[in-house]
């Protein structure tokens, strides 16, 4: 009966340790998982096997960022588990199961690797957070040439085309007017757009001198509506 | 000018869409739908139509006829009434001086926007992020991406008028460009002008065509619709409606500034202007209603966007704090979740209780807004959301830039008709160094509202330049030709 109770005592100290060291909690980080939120209809339940993927994938951080410890899954305490999918979590240094690894440390491990323990559970930083971390942003795109400078270059482009055309066109017009009335001296200046007056006594008022004052004026000319 | 006859529109058809591209402006897009909101919905139409007909078409009725019966300018054609009202149309002209200057700065921040637009992520529709990559920055935060987006990285406005911080580079450049663009299409005067408004006066109903049935599409859109059209007739009987409605049909009319003279005075005599003023008139009124309809569909979709996204977060807040499963708490039935955990669990519930927000579509919908904006802020957020939003963001800012031009064609017109004219600049300067020469002054006054603090500069212009002295001139207008002219000729 003895030894029983002593076999028994040796299997659970463990554990029993382990929930101690998880559930003092200055160490460990909560943990809140969103998977209907993300996934909708194609969300996966949250078991074990999910457990022991989420276990594994941080022993891995913690791996890739101390680069030599061997991190191993029993490093990995987890509990308060609930059903929002949140938990606390742990971790102890694999020399010394007794010891746990320091916060900031689990913190720039998680945040190094954010982006592998996000996929691997097909989540994103919204919705697997780490209460505590902070997720680093993805850097701002920078570019050589701002795009609106070059759609703006272009149009102010076009723009000075136009009007650059728009001057020569009126220019030569007026080169090729003022030697038509070179050549013959009575008639008046062609502009674009008017209806030539066929010598009414309209006209011979217009060379006169004197202010016109078209309000009192009988326009019959332009018939158009 | 003196020894040429008068150039003239090719077609009546040109002389009513510059009339159009003119009256149908921006205050048509972001003031009309406010104030039908303030004022009760579909209610508000019912002053709005009795002003249309008792004020705003017999006053362009009026100033189409003075404009062609006389063929001058706003200056010319009330000397030739009578020598003691020309300083009528030098009021007119210095107001639409007023208007040349601080109108085109819109145009400038929808180019702005405009070639911002070109980027596969919207640059309002995320808040930049800090120096050390871990989190948003501190202003953007407190505010929305849409409001930063405006007021940090398109104004950089300083904090009180008095600090002048230096000139925008980006925003005088597309000041500069909104001028050349203007003076490109007043360069050979109403024949290029008329080229133009075929463009400027058809291509933005295009754009309200296709935005009322990606609006109307739209989740939610319906609630902002239905919203609109519940009128509130009691709203009828407070006076400020009556006034709001005078006032509307007078500014978007655009009656007084000299630029329907100006735009008539290239008409031929015997033009049926009568006909052209009613058409003209019950356009502008139709597309105010128009676009009310489509901002009301968007602001349908950005008001239930807001209420859902508050359901959320108080769904999120409830999960996190009571360690709830997700399936159980949904949006529906958030509220019946509240209720229930303040009983059950009150001291719990106390600690978040400041973080509790209500919930509620109808003051989402209450929230009003107008000018800038509602422009600006309201729609590019509404826009953010849609797929594709590049291509609503170049399509819509297109729109507010034809707009604007139209409306910059008629005020620069009101300028340089006058100023065409007098026979003194005539005769030394020709008529497209004449236009240049506006244009540059007004581009260089203007760059004053590219400043840091030019917004508030600008909201002192757009309150106070031209509303008072509008009114005084047209009544004089009135006066003078009931009167002086006689109502008989």
């Amino acid at each position: 009966m003895k030894m029983i109770t002593r076999i028994l005592l040796l299997i659970f100290l463990p554990s029993v340790i382990a929930r101690d060291l998880c559930k003092d909690g200055k160490d460990g980080y909560k943990v809140r998982l969103s998977i209907k939120t993300a996934l909708g209809d194609e969300a996966y339940e949250w078991n074990e096997s999910e457990m022991f993927l989420f276990r594994s994938s941080l022993a891995f951080a913690m791996r890739k960022y101390t680069q030599r410890e061997t991190f191993d899954i029993s490093n990995i305490l987890v509990c308060n588990e609930t059903k929002r999918v949140s938990f606390v979590f742990v971790v102890t240094s694999p020399n010394d199961s007794t010891k746990l690894i320091p916060k900031d440390h689990v913190a720039s491990a998680v945040r190094q690797h954010k982006h592998r323990i996000n996929s691997a559970f097909l989540l994103s930083d919204g919705t697997l957070e780490f209460v505590g971390i902070p997720p680093t942003l993805a850097a701002p795109i920078t570019y050589s040439t701002q795009p609106w400078l070059i759609v703006f270059g272009v149009v102010i482009g076009a723009v000075a085309v136009g009007i650059v055309s728009l001057l020569m066109s009126t220019m030569t017009r007026r080169r090729r007017a003022a030697d038509k009335g070179v050549d013959s001296g009575q008639e008046e200046e062609q502009m674009e757009g008017i209806v030539k007056g066929n010598g009414t006594s309209l006209t011979r008022l217009e060379s006169k001198d004197g202010v016109y004052n078209q309000a009192f004026s009988n326009d019959e000319r332009f018939t158009k509506l | 000018m003196s020894k040429e006859a008068r150039p003239s529109w090719d077609s009546p058809m040109q002389f009513v869409l510059a009339c159009v591209s003119y009256a149908v402006g921006l205050g048509n897009v972001w003031r009309f739908p406010y104030l039908c909101q303030m004022h009760g919905g579909g209610g508000f139409l019912i002053p709005y139509l009795l002003m249309l007909v008792l004020e705003g078409i017999p006053l362009f009725c009026m100033e189409l006829a003075i404009g062609q019966r006389m063929r001058l300018g706003s200056i010319g054609a009330w000397t030739a009434i009578s020598p003691y009202l020309g300083g009528l149309g030098i009021a007119s002209v210095v107001t639409s001086v007023y208007l040349c200057l601080y109108y085109n700065i819109i145009n400038a921040w929808s180019f702005w926007y405009l070639f911002h637009s070109f980027q596969p992520v919207l640059p309002w529709s995320e808040c930049p992020v800090n120096s050390n990559r871990s989190g948003y920055v501190q202003e953007c935060e407190v505010a929305s991406p849409t409001q930063y987006f405006f007021y940090r990285e398109t104004l950089n406005v300083s904090s009180s008028i008095d600090e002048n911080g230096g000139v925008h580079m980006g925003l005088a450049l597309c000041l500069l460009l909104a001028w050349v663009i203007v003076f490109l299409f007043i360069v050979r005067g109403v024949k290029s002008t008329g080229m133009v408004v075929y463009f400027t006066a058809t291509f933005p109903y295009l754009v309200l065509i296709i935005y009322l049935i990606r609006g109307f599409t739209l989740h939610g859109a319906w609630n902002g619709v239905k919203y609109m059209f519940t009128p509130k007739l009691e709203q009828l009987a407070n006076p400020q409606t009556w006034i709001n409605a005078a006032t509307q049909i007078f500014f978007s009319l655009g009656l007084g500034f000299g630029s329907l003279i100006a735009f008539a005075s290239y008409n031929h005599q015997n033009n049926d202007f009568e006909k052209q003023a009613v058409a003209v008139s019950l356009i502008n009124s139709s597309t105010s209603v128009f676009a009310c309809m489509v901002t009301f569909a968007i602001y349908g979709f950005k008001a239930t966007l807001n209420y859902e996204s508050c359901l959320e977060r108080m769904r999120v807040l409830l999960l996190n704090t009571f360690g709830l499963s997700e399936s159980d708490v949904s949006i529906d039935n958030v509220t019946v979740w509240i209720s229930h955990l303040n009983h059950t669990n009150p001291e719990m519930f106390a600690t978040i209780a400041s973080k509790i927000e209500v919930c509620s579509l109808e003051a989402e919908l209450d929230t009003a807004v107008e000018g800038t904006g509602l422009a600006f802020i309201v729609y590019s957020e509404a826009i953010k959301n849609m797929p594709v939003s590049q291509l609503w963001s170049v399509l819509y800012f297109i729109m507010l830039l034809l707009l604007g031009m139209g409306s910059m064609l008629g005020n620069i017109t009101a300028i340089i008709t006058p100023l065409g004219d007098l026979k003194i600049l005539s005769r030394t300067f020709s008529n497209e160094t004449l236009n240049g020469l506006v244009c540059l002054v007004c581009l260089l006054l203007g760059l004053g509202f590219t400043t840091r603090s030019g917004s508030y500069w600008f909201t002192m212009f757009n309150d106070y330049g031209a509303t008072l002295s509008l009114l005084f001139i047209v009544l004089f207008e009135v006066v003078s030709v009931c009167y002086i002219y006689g109502l008989k000729r």
